[in-house]
């Protein structure tokens, strides 16, 4: 396109991407039809309707506690839950919901000992099986590590963990919030519940052009290229810009155990007096890293595959960033694929009657 | 073929405008992974949480004056409601694991029960959840 056709079509352009940036909130998100199966104080568990399950093991899906599970479910065609149900999954999510104040007594013990198994029990129950997958993507993969290394003789036969962070020892977080002088305890007794966008500007504020100017830049390239791709930016940013806030108490924990005092890494996290013990976790591993992740860098995930306990364990690095691995426009060829065939290969028996075989694959 | 290749003036515009744009991306990645930042941070969200507060107290004292319900009210109530949902789920926890037993009793395996309740890892399926309740 020449200069003076750009010029031309300048104005047609700028109405359009406002229009776009104006009505983003409106963008439909998580809309593939489920059921509510439990719900407890703001936890809700959800079941996707298929009338194509074919795997007897069921997927429990976990997010983070910062951002919406919906990432899960973006858009149809761009959907990993959708992906999930054509191959023949039985798939569950586990909500956290929208914390207030009164919630401020929500640490992660009441997430990994209480909600997660409950909704785990109440999986169990919906699908009438005795084992499922767990499947966590960044806290939600941590809050999954911890119930593992915590729950003896839990019902998990597989483990799913997506760009989760382990060991946090030199990340940005740990040089923001691991130091000192940030006083925690003075942050939670202030905010019952962290603001969510709090934490969403921090995380901006790690890339700060990129987020905050980048990506404007290539929507309005795309714009006046004449290809806006209204659909997938406009439930992205929908997305990005939807932020419960954190409990008080969960987010005094978790700063505390993952970023000053690297506590899961060296095995000194207790929990409900009972100490998580990460080789306690001998289910079937998949871990998948991206490789441009700021947020949870493979380096900080790696350590884990020597910590487990299990000895069936794959690590999977790809290019991409926290989010863009599984969410962007390739993540359906280029990770989806990979995820629903290891699967597959694990969901069809019982825990009794899976190999014990050393399958650590990288 | 040199024709070809030769990039034009707009593209030699766009090139340089992203390779600045790249570099200040590095710039700013680079300022904010400082330590003096972190500092810097730390103290501002400091004062932001101490901003916040003390607004908060002026207005529910101003609230509590008018004698209108406040934020802590709402919160006070919503907390009850919580407590009263935790002795529920105590309750739906107890009614499942009775209709399980039941089940394992008509049925000859009992040993699925079992195995749906270990989920919190524990025999006592409902022990974890008490002490929560009776806060």
């Amino acid at each position: 396109m020449s200069v003076v056709e750009q010029l031309a079509r300048m104005p047609a352009a700028a109405i359009e991407f406002a229009n776009i940036l104006l009505t983003q909130d409106d963008a439909e998100v998580g809309v593939t039809p489920k059921d509510v199966v439990w719900t407890h104080r703001k936890t809700t568990l959800y079941r996707y309707r298929s009338t194509r399950r074919r795997h007897p093991v069921p997927v429990l899906l976990v997010f983070a506690l910062i951002n919406r599970p919906d990432i899960f479910d973006l858009r149809p065609g761009s959907s990993f839950v959708e992906f999930l149900l054509d191959e023949g999954f039985d798939v569950f999510l586990i909500d956290w919901g929208y914390p207030e104040e009164e919630d401020a007594d929500l640490g992660l013990d009441e997430y990994v000992c209480d909600e997660l198994p409950c909704g785990i029990r109440e999986v169990l129950r919906a699908s009438d099986e005795d084992q499922l997958t767990l499947l966590g993507w960044c806290i939600g993969g941590t809050l999954c590590l911890l119930y593992g290394g915590w729950a003896q003789d839990n019902p998990v036969r597989n483990m799913v963990l997506l760009t989760t962070p382990v060991d946090t020892s030199g990340s940005l977080y740990s040089t923001w919030v691991g130091r000192d002088s940030f006083d925690v305890e003075y942050v939670a007794a202030g905010y019952k519940a962290i603001p969510g966008q709090a934490v969403d500007w921090a995380n901006k504020l790690m890339k700060p052009v990129t987020n905050y100017w980048t990506t404007y830049r290539r929507l309005w390239e795309g714009v006046l290229a004449g290809e806006p791709r209204r659909e997938a930016f406009q439930a992205m940013a929908r997305w990005v810009a939807d932020n419960p806030p954190f409990p008080a108490a969960a987010y005094r924990d978790w700063i505390t155990w993952m970023y000053k005092e690297n506590r899961l890494v060296h095995g000194r996290v207790r929990l409900r007096r009972r100490r998580v013990d990460l080789r306690r976790i001998d289910q079937s591993l998949l871990v998948v890293t991206a490789g441009a992740d700021h947020i949870a860098p493979p380096d900080g995930t790696r350590p884990l595959l020597d910590l487990v306990g299990s000895t069936d364990v794959k690590s999977i690095d790809r290019p991409g960033g926290h989010i863009g691995l599984m969410a962007g426009s390739k993540a359906r060829s280029e990770i989806w694929a990979d995820i629903a065939r290891w699967l597959q290969e694990r969901s069809q028996t019982t825990r009794e009657g899976r190999s014990d075989g050393n399958h650590r694959t990288e | 073929m040199a024709d070809e290749r030769r990039s034009s003036p707009t593209d030699d515009v766009r090139r340089l405008y992203e390779e600045a744009e790249s570099r200040t991306a590095r710039a700013f990645e680079d300022l904010v992974s400082r330590g003096s930042f972190g500092e810097l941070l730390a103290r501002m969200t400091e004062n932001v949480v101490a901003l916040t507060k003390i607004a908060t107290d002026v207005f529910d004292l101003a609230l509590r004056n008018l004698r209108l319900a406040g934020r802590q009210d709402v919160t006070r109530l919503a907390r009850q409601l919580a407590r009263t949902e935790d002795k529920l789920e105590l309750i739906l926890q107890e009614v499942e694991r009775l209709g399980d037993e039941l089940n394992a009793e008509g049925r000859s395996g009992g040993a699925r029960s079992g195995r749906r309740n270990s989920a919190n890892g524990t025999a006592g399926a409902t022990s974890s959840r008490t002490s929560r309740a009776a806060k």
